[in-house]
């Protein structure tokens, strides 16, 4: 078992006027058989960061300690981790059984303690009856376990996965997604997930670390991320679907509303003139204007889900969504009114886009 | 669609088939029947195909050209020194080159393309403007008529296509199977030897074919570094075309000889080529 702490971490490819920075200035502790996700878009840093942790990159700045030692400079088999890859990366000239036992030979572990320890790896994985195949005799699913196998059967004290389930569909995703989160709860080892997918980070993660542009823009549980975002960036990323985010100007103290429009928000704290805020499309009601009051947007599409239908709203020059149980009973051109009794308002400075 | 459309669509099709069969049989025969006649030449004696229609019957085959040649140390000992030569090329080729072409493929260093471009530029250069001053230097060092001479030169010229080759075949192999190696604990030897090799090997063996095949087979540098100590196959074969006579049997006989190492060489390539070894290292 093991805590990875970072301090300080950055990575600059290149040199001097061509230098670029891919991860800054990193610092966050992932907790002793905790499983954190590291969540981003492509190209934020996340698979380097990654990287990092595994070996397989160097550190331009910074340390990484793995059970308060200092691993940035050991090689990868010496930091006692194993890596899922994203394309498995299964050596194609071995058998299942081999590709599973190669790590454990490499280290010189006993011939029995390694055939124990695959076909355990095996049991765990139900890829017993595929042991003497070659990797290309495997489907998709198949393949993707013998990469876990692999992982398990060494027994590592970190495991790093980076985008493991991308290449499944998505069927199987959900369901390996499941098993992912058993294996944990099983073995209880350090994990590090690499995803672009926010619901994987939502449904696996005791912790997410949001990424953007090489930065880290928060490191919270799952109920952190989405209800009390860090930043602008991590309200607009995580969410499905996306959160409505608008300037909006003073009016009054604690009031304020979205110029050319009748919308309006309640925020008692906040003394800012102009600010971003955010509200999530499942926190919004649409009702009919009650005599006398005054529209807030006109619908422009609904598009039902089944369970629940989306309502896009022309709110000014602004989009908005609303999210609305059932099929709803709005029709395109309607004008409607937006209740946000019950959402919470997430407020970002406009500058910064910090929560404020 | 009517009737007789398709009718005239399948006639065409057909046609084109019939012709582009024709096609084949054209290009085949053009090269194979000078192989064909230097095979007849080595089986049958050659008054028989001297005079007027050949009469290629049963009766007239014979293995004594064959049996003359095998047992004649004047050509058994090129041919051992062919042997040496191809053998020791490729294996001198394929060491240096696969561990060249690995770290040039994955490492990033100031120069690469350069480096690769370079070696190239040597292929550019042709062989007859080389042959003098080669002629010189090896006799200037001592290894004129040699073996090592002429394996040295031809590790010269071969190397660089090698490289060149073989770089393009370890650029294939997903790079996340080596950092699963690595992971695994593998040393970069070790990734090079365990991994990266025998993904290449379909790569490799089509390569040494090529690099044994050049040296097994070349005429012109052979001639032009040998006398009588270090003389090759293709070298000895020549001679058997005399200033005012041939022995138009032995020479083809040779040439036979010549050929089928190279044949079968080949005919193993294209199964190597074909397999691909890589198939499922990865998602797909």
């Amino acid at each position: 078992m093991a805590e990875i702490k970072l301090i300080n971490v950055a990575k600059t490819y290149g040199k001097g006027r061509k230098a670029k920075n891919a991860v800054h200035d990193l610092s966050y502790t992932i907790d002793d058989g905790t499983f954190v996700s590291l969540l981003g878009p492509s190209g934020c840093g996340k698979s380097t960061t990654l990287n990092m942790i595994a070996g397989l990159e160097d550190i331009s700045a910074g340390e990484i300690l793995i059970d308060g030692h200092r691993v940035d400079d050991l090689e990868p088999d010496k930091r006692d981790l194993a890596f899922v890859f994203q394309d498995y990366a299964l050596y194609p000239h071995m058998s299942v059984f081999e590709n599973i036992a190669f790590g454990l030979r490499m280290r010189k572990v006993p011939k029995a303690e390694i055939h124990t320890r695959v076909t355990d790896a095996a049991r765990r994985l139900d890829i017993e009856h595929v042991l003497s195949n070659r990797p290309r005799a495997l489907s998709g699913g198949q393949r993707q376990r013998v990469a876990l196998a692999r992982a398990i059967a060494r027994r590592p004290a970190v495991f790093l996965f980076d985008e493991p389930l991308s290449n499944l569909d998505a069927l199987l995703r959900d369901q390996t997604r499941s098993e992912l989160k058993m294996l944990h709860a099983e073995l209880g080892a350090t994990s590090v997930y690499v995803t672009h997918d926010q619901e994987e980070a939502m449904t696996l993660s005791d912790k997410i670390a949001v990424m953007s542009r090489g930065k880290l823009e928060q490191f919270g549980t799952p109920f952190e991320v989405y209800h009390q975002p860090a930043t602008e960036f991590v309200a607009s990323f995580v969410g499905k679907p996306r959160m409505n985010l608008f300037t909006a100007a003073k009016l009054a103290s604690g009031h304020y509303g979205l110029s050319g429009t009748h919308f309006t928000v309640d925020v008692p704290a906040v003394q800012a003139p102009e600010m971003r805020i955010g509200l999530r499309p499942e926190e919004c009601d649409l009702r009919v204007p009650s005599s006398g009051e005054a529209a807030h947007g006109t619908v422009r599409t609904v598009e039902p889900l089944g369970n629940v239908s989306d309502v896009i709203l022309d709110v000014g020059a602004n989009q908005f969504l609303s999210r609305v149980p059932g099929f709803g009973t709005f029709q395109p051109g309607d004008e409607v009114v937006i209740d946000t009794q019950r959402a919470r308002v997430h407020c970002f400075d406009i500058k910064t886009g910090l929560r404020i | 669609m009517t009737k007789s459309r398709r009718i005239s669509r399948h006639v065409k099709r057909r046609m084109t088939a019939i012709a582009c069969s024709i096609l084949v049989l054209l290009v085949m025969l053009f090269f194979l029947a000078p192989f064909v006649w230097m095979i007849i030449y080595s089986i049958y004696p050659s008054q028989v195909l001297q005079g007027g229609i050949p009469d290629l019957s049963a009766a007239n085959l014979t293995a004594g050209a064959y049996a003359r040649l095998f047992s004649d140390t004047s050509f058994l000992v090129p041919m051992g020194n062919s042997a040496i030569v191809g053998i020791s090329t490729t294996l001198i080729c394929m060491t240096v080159g696969s561990a060249c072409a690995y770290a040039i493929a994955r490492f990033r260093f100031r120069g690469r393309q350069t480096l690769l471009m370079s070696m190239m530029t040597v292929q550019a250069i042709p062989v007859i403007v080389l042959a003098v001053p080669l002629f010189i230097l090896l006799r200037s060092v001592g290894l004129y008529d040699q073996l090592f001479g002429l394996i040295l030169t031809y590790t010269a010229f071969i190397l660089p296509l090698v490289i060149w080759m073989m770089v393009g075949f370890f650029e294939d192999l997903p790079p996340s199977l080596e950092r699963a190696a690595r992971i695994d604990g593998c040393s970069r030897f070790q990734i090079m030897y365990k991994i990266a090799f025998p993904l290449a090997a379909p790569g490799m063996a089509a390569t040494a074919i090529l690099a044994f095949i050049t040296s097994w087979s070349d005429f012109f540098l052979a001639k032009v570094l040998t006398s009588s100590n270090a003389v090759t196959l293709p070298v000895k074969t020549a001679a058997f075309q005399g200033l005012f006579a041939m022995d138009y049997t032995s020479a083809a006989t040779a040439g036979v000889i010549t050929a089928v190492p190279v044949l079968i060489l080949t005919l193993i390539a294209q199964k190597w080529i074909i397999r691909g070894l890589t198939e499922g290292a990865v998602k797909g």
